[in-house]
């Protein structure tokens, strides 16, 4: 019983997150749940072979994606600043 | 005869709607898609804990963040449980973990918006259930 209080308590607190770069791979649990989820509703045939093959390739590109746009974003700032 | 089928298939339609609304992947699990019910209730479940978690359950605010509220909503109507909860202003979420908080259950409403709108259709057409048996 103190354990389930315990977890319900931890719900009225929020975690302490700095306003770091580090604070951005909070992107990538997302992306993975976006990713089951499109794969989910749009797969024909749920197979868990193909199903889950075609989350992790999803998963993949979602966050290639996002490290490209973080990249140039990166390289544009530091091309105007400098 | 014509007029009473179709009422019918319309209030099947409702109740996939509703059921997918009110517990995430229980519209697909009527239309014996049990494989992806799991999936959806899981992946959007977890997703919307972590968020709270994160965020605490003060990211839930009906008033001054009444545009992610509408999101969050769309997850189960059980949020509203948890607005009317968080009213009081104890639970105040601010800076970095609201943010993640926010986006996080925000993202997962609309995502079982998505799902809800795949399980009416897939009941509508009738491929849900041809699918659901051949997986069986």
């Amino acid at each position: 019983m103190p354990d389930a209080i315990a977890i319900l308590a931890s719900f009225t607190q929020p975690l302490e997150i700095g306003t770091n770069p580090a604070s951005t791979l909070w992107m990538f649990p997302l992306l993975a749940s976006i990713a089951v989820i499109y794969k989910a509703t749009k797969l024909r045939a749920m197979l868990w072979k193909i199903f889950i093959r075609e989350s992790i390739l999803l998963f993949a590109v979602l966050s290639g994606f996002m490290i490209l746009a973080a990249v140039v974003l990166n390289l544009l700032v530091w091309m105007i600043t400098s | 005869m014509d007029l009473q089928k179709k009422a019918d298939h319309l209030l099947w339609l409702c109740t996939v709607a509703l059921a997918a609304w009110a517990v995430p992947g229980a519209g697909h699990f009527l239309i014996l898609e049990r494989k992806r019910a799991v999936v959806i209730f899981l992946t959007i479940t977890l997703t919307f804990a972590a968020g709270l978690w994160v965020g605490s359950i003060g990211v839930i605010d009906s008033v001054s963040g009444w545009a992610w509220y509408l999101a969050q909503m769309m997850a189960s109507p059980a949020v509203g449980i948890l607005a009317h909860i968080t009213q009081s202003q104890k639970f105040i979420s601010l800076g970095r973990p609201a943010d993640i908080g926010q986006i996080y259950t925000s993202v997962a409403g609309l995502m079982n918006l998505l799902c809800i709108i795949n399980a009416v259709y897939l009941a509508y057409t009738g491929r849900g259930e041809q699918i659901g048996q051949e997986n069986a």
